[in-house]
């Protein structure tokens, strides 16, 4: 009797646990956001966005406020405690670098390259159709053309902003990006890659007005192990239009940067 | 009497023509629909030589004789531009190209469109415009090296109207040149799956006396991508471009 009525209590319970499983999953389910689509029933990414956080332009590890520069924590979400996994003469050549500012090749009117190009808080205007993914960044005007064909990367390229393919994982749009020439930095402070940078980016769209941005970086050069930096890219106002921007056309960067004209970065 | 008849093998052509072209009709209307005429997406080139010289390519269509009409000052400038032209070049330091020369340049360029807008993205120093469809004015006095680009179709034409410029870019490679006055209107044709007639109407009262126009077809090209094109400083302190290929796969 006991037995049998524990074993009723058992059911019981575990009947309620069931339920409340599927519950949680029907609540999951209709939660889900449900993305704007395109006619071939991909997310439509499309838009001009904008990282709005400010501080992972000065430093990916965060950092203490100091002058004008905001203080906020690390973008670095793997590994846990947020720091780079520098290899040791890695991490010397950053702090080098942080100590030499004008050494930074986006002083220089070079592009930013992969990620940080969607790190510091500059327009980005997502184009897509079911061929491609365009990203047009306002700074230093630099263009990524990502074709969803799968077709191989490009070989013996050695670019500022790489070579990209995208490909889509559900509704992430997957890229992956190879094919750097090794001089582009990861913030202002010096944070760098070399050309064995290998970089899987995921864009997702969490809301409306919210794209997920993740970059696994991989490179056995510098780094010990790869690390993932996530930010949140937010949509623009509607009808927001990107600008030109001038760098070469005019502006001299040796008067931000006195006596780097020689430099080599 | 006998002028009206043809020769019989003529008449074979003729037939055999006319069985061609109804052929090719069908067909080429079977692979290239009447609602992809408005699809400009691709990658196109100029095969002529209009970057290097506008009049030597005669690409002028007007005025008739093919000549750039320059008020005589401008004309002083045109020469002293041309004698300099290995050093002054905007393009060849690294500027970009400008608007209409980035069409004709012997590079690349590639044509997406949604339908906020035909975004234009020139290998040339990596440079692009977008051409906003809603019906938006210019935005004044920018001083763009691309201009302020806003465009409208014209049945399967787009129409791209474009001010706002700098006086920073050539017309080519030859010296011809504009003042931040510059007004372009442009045309984007798809004649055929392979073809873009590309037609500008070029308009600067500080340089020229009258509008003047360019006409020329781009031609489609496949298995191609567009490549990074970054500018460099050299052992002299100049800037020059580095595609990093000519043309890959």
């Amino acid at each position: 009797m006991r037995e049998s009525e524990m074993g009723c209590a058992d059911e019981k319970h575990t009947m309620r646990f069931l339920l409340l499983l599927v519950s949680i999953a029907a609540f999951g389910q209709s939660a889900k956001f449900e993305p704007p689509r395109q006619a071939d029933g991909h997310p439509d990414l499309q838009g001009v966005w904008r990282n709005a956080s400010i501080v992972a332009a000065f430093n990916v590890e965060g950092q203490k406020a100091y002058y004008n520069e905001p203080g906020g924590s690390s973008v670095i979400v793997d590994p846990p405690d947020g720091k780079l996994p520098y290899l040791a003469a890695a991490r010397q050549q950053a702090n080098d670098n942080h100590l030499h500012g004008e050494r930074d090749p986006t002083g220089h009117c070079h592009m930013h390259g992969v990620p940080r190009s969607l790190v510091p808080p500059f327009p980005t205007e997502i184009v897509e159709d079911s061929n491609y993914v365009v990203l047009l960044s306002e700074t230093e005007h630099s263009v990524r053309i990502i074709p969803l064909d799968g077709r191989p990367h490009l070989k013996n390229y050695h670019a500022w902003a790489g070579d990209s393919r995208g490909r889509w994982d559900g509704d992430t749009l997957v890229v992956d990006v190879t094919g750097f020439n090794g001089r582009t930095w990861l913030d202002q402070s010096g944070n760098f890659v070399d050309e064995n940078e290998h970089v899987v980016e995921r864009f997702t769209m969490m809301a409306p007005d919210t794209i997920v941005y993740e970059a696994r970086v991989e490179d056995p050069t510098v780094y010990s192990r790869p690390w993932t930096l996530r930010v949140s890219l937010r949509r623009e106002p509607k009808g927001t239009e990107l600008i030109e921007y001038d760098c070469i056309e005019g502006e001299r960067d040796e008067i931000h940067f006195p006596g780097a004209a020689n430099q080599k970065h | 009497m006998t002028r009206f008849i043809f020769p019989a093998p003529q008449i074979r052509n003729i037939r055999c023509g006319f069985a061609l072209a109804v052929v090719l009709t069908v067909a080429s209307g079977r692979a290239w629909p009447q609602s992809a005429r408005s699809d400009l997406r691709g990658i196109w080139m100029a095969e002529n030589n209009a970057d290097a010289n506008l009049e030597r390519a005669q690409v002028i269509v007007d005025p008739p004789d093919g000549k750039i009409p320059y008020r005589p000052e401008a004309a002083a400038q045109q020469k002293h531009n041309f004698a300099n032209r290995a050093t002054v070049d905007p393009e060849k330091r690294c500027f970009q190209p400008g608007v209409p020369r980035a069409a004709y340049l012997r590079s690349p360029f590639q044509i997406f469109q949604n339908d906020r807008a035909v975004y234009i993205v020139y290998q040339d120093a990596h440079s692009y415009r977008i051409v906003y469809l809603n019906g938006s004015p210019h935005n004044e006095g920018l001083g763009y090296a691309m201009g302020d680009s806003r465009g409208h179709w014209d049945g399967n034409t787009l129409v791209a109207d474009v001010s706002s410029f700098s006086d920073a870019t050539w017309l080519d490679a030859a010296g011809d040149y504009h003042s931040d006055e510059l007004h372009v209107v442009e045309r984007y044709t798809r004649m055929n799956p392979e073809t873009l007639m590309y037609e500008a109407t070029i308009e600067d009262p500080k340089v020229f006396t009258q509008p003047w126009k360019i006409r020329m077809p781009l031609r489609l090209r496949k298995g191609i991508q567009i490549l990074e094109d970054e500018c460099e400083e050299g052992e002299n302190g100049r800037r020059h471009h580095v595609t990093l290929f000519k043309e890959a796969r």
